[in-house]
């Protein structure tokens, strides 16, 4: 008897290995193996120009060019202040949004949908379709500024360095805003309405209720959706790459553009993988800390 | 929202300040009302000006309604055969992924939720740490690992990246709906001599159906909006997929015919649209089952 269940827990064991290969196989192979590559390279003086299939190990030259012209710490600003504005304001709105749709009108079903479709747009789609209503002389959103005297005269927002890196946060933002939604809704679907009833025969007024029921019961979901927005924001490449290609005078390059520009635009590939790497390491550290003050919050 | 529907009975009983409470309902109306606004008069805009002729585009002040809606733009995006390739490989990839990615992913969560041991943990913060990762990083890597295997330029080195990228968050959220199922199911299963597989498909999978819907969507959703694998991986036009189509013909060679921009890319997110009106509460139960609570 004791053999058999010896037997029937290995069996188990294999069974559950086995489940994981395919996951395993294809996420380690073209997941983490080209990571893994793309850090051995960026301690390499890899050009495609040198034409040659080895190429030498300089260390952290890569690292410090890029440093010394100040290309990564200009990238990383202007990450940075994108990622905080475009964080920032669909969480405010997206929370505003929910609390609002959460009212379980059948009615709202349709609405829902309707928040959604931004979302499920795709990014070089949401790009064009903002470049088009931001154009300088055609544009709607020039028209209505004038209209209603907000600005004297027409702005080519995406080709001013004031104005480029927020016109492309605003699409970000269009763009992003319905997966924070649908999160928060999802998030306040889970609380149980006996706690608002009961708080509301106690004399609690709706402020209280939102800040000692509404957020404590969310912070979980806020924890994840905020951390998966600054994560898509740090990676947003297509709205940047089709609505300014990082210009104009590199007011928009983003370290995703940075990357992009300096391995397959100078063919210069050690020195993209140096920003990628330092731009990764940056992340996990990041979300280590993230995940670490978060939780102490919480005792 | 339940709290304004809280404070209204109250604010009744306390005080007879009933216009203050109407004050505050339009305020959180009209709040609410420019939000919409902002999501959805771009999408409207959009499919205004594919109706459009480009004549009428430039015009100014705007036509907030076309006056004399025009097909000829959808005609010109069907006749012209690139967009039915690209919009067929996108199909195709799309497809592929959701099909790859959600048995990987189902096998995976199964295991992850079951079958637990050191591995399984390692496992799982691998798979939770992949979200961070930079595409961009990586792509002249996996350009040099698909240029080995020879698949360089094909669909199929598509399909693969794309699964790579969306097997993780299908995972860890099917993985939460497998938590859900109590395992004194499956234990009876077994004692009436089902295999091991067999319980996964005659019991867990039947069960967790609005999971696999949600990963599917989802799946589908981000292989659909792919263009960083697409742009770096595939070469030739016949191969190629739409966002990469899009920017590459629509802005290279028409050079901004907005009226086509705007009914290639009305066509394009189409199949998003509707996934979202027929799926949208099963995405809603998804997060709440998987995502949320990791």
């Amino acid at each position: 008897m004791n053999v058999i269940t010896n037997k029937s827990k290995l069996y188990d064991k294999l069974f559950g290995l086995a489940l994981l290969g395919p996951a395993v196989l294809i996420v380690g192979g073209f997941v983490f193996l080209p990571v893994f590559q793309s850090v051995l390279i960026s301690f390499q003086d890899f050009k495609l120009a040198r034409g040659t299939s080895s190429y030498p190990w300089i260390g952290l030259d890569n690292y410090k060019l890029l440093w010394e012209q100040g290309d990564l710490q200009h990238a990383f600003w202007i990450t940075f202040s994108f990622m905080l504005m475009v964080v920032i304001i669909i969480l405010v709105f997206s929370m505003i949004l929910s609390l609002f749709f959460n009212q379980g009108k059948s009615s709202d079903r349709t609405m829902r949908s309707l928040i959604l479709l931004s979302w499920g747009t795709p990014t070089v789609i949401v790009a064009l379709l903002w470049s088009w209503m931001f154009q300088a002389q055609y544009g709607i959103i020039n028209y209505v500024l004038l209209k209603l005297g907000l600005i004297s005269e027409s702005i080519s927002f995406l080709a001013h360095p004031d104005t480029a890196l927020g016109s492309v946060a605003v699409a970000a933002i269009w763009r992003q805003l319905p997966f924070m939604f649908l999160m928060l809704l999802s998030g306040l679907q889970g609380i149980p309405k006996e706690m608002y009833e009961a708080a509301r025969i106690d004399g609690v007024n709706s402020v209280q209720s939102f800040f000692y029921i509404t957020l404590p019961f969310l912070r979980n979901v806020i924890r994840a959706s905020v951390l998966i927005s600054i994560i898509t924001s740090f990676k947003q490449f297509p709205l940047f790459w089709v609505m300014t290609g990082g210009g104009p005078m590199r007011s928009t390059e983003t370290l995703a553009i940075l990357t992009y520009r300096n391995a397959f635009v100078n063919m210069n590939f050690g020195i993209g993988a140096a920003v990628a790497t330092s731009w990764l390491a940056a992340l996990v550290l990041f979300s280590i800390i993230y995940n670490r003050v978060f939780k102490e919050a919480s005792y | 929202m339940s709290t304004t529907q809280s404070y209204k009975p109250l604010l009744n009983i306390v005080s007879s300040h009933n216009s203050k409470a109407i004050v505050k309902k339009v305020a959180i109306r009209l709040i609410i009302g420019v939000f919409l606004l902002f999501l959805l008069f771009p999408i409207y805009w959009m499919i205004v000006t594919s109706f459009k002729t480009n004549l009428e585009i430039y015009k100014i002040p705007p036509q907030w309604i076309p006056l004399q809606p025009t097909l000829d733009n959808y005609l010109g995006v069907f006749v012209d055969n690139n967009f039915l390739i690209y919009f067929m490989n996108n199909l195709y990839v799309s497809v592929g992924t959701t099909i790859l990615t959600s048995f990987a992913a189902v096998f995976a969560g199964y295991s992850l939720s079951r079958y637990r041991s050191r591995l399984g943990n390692v496992v799982n913060t691998g798979l939770l740490s992949t979200q961070m990762f930079p595409v961009v990083g990586i792509l002249l890597a996996l350009y040099m690992i698909f240029r080995d295997l020879h698949l360089i330029n094909t669909r199929m080195a598509l399909v693969i990246s794309l699964s790579a990228v969306t097997i993780p968050f299908s995972t860890l959220l099917i993985k939460g709906f497998f938590d859900d199922i109590p395992k004194s199911m499956e234990e009876a299963a077994k004692i009436d001599g089902c295999s091991r597989l067999g319980i996964l498909y005659r019991i867990v999978i039947p069960l967790s159906k609005p999971g696999l819907l949600a990963i599917g969507v989802f799946t589908f959703m981000q292989s659909w909006n792919d263009y960083l694998f697409a742009i770096t991986l595939i070469v030739t036009n016949s191969k190629r997929t739409l966002s990469a189509g899009i920017s590459l013909r629509y802005l290279g060679e028409v050079s901004y015919d907005w009226a086509q921009v705007a009914t290639v890319s009305v066509v394009g997110a189409l199949p998003m649209f509707i996934l979202i009106f027929i799926f949208q509460r099963y995405m809603i139960k998804g997060l709440t089952a998987g995502a949320v609570k990791g």
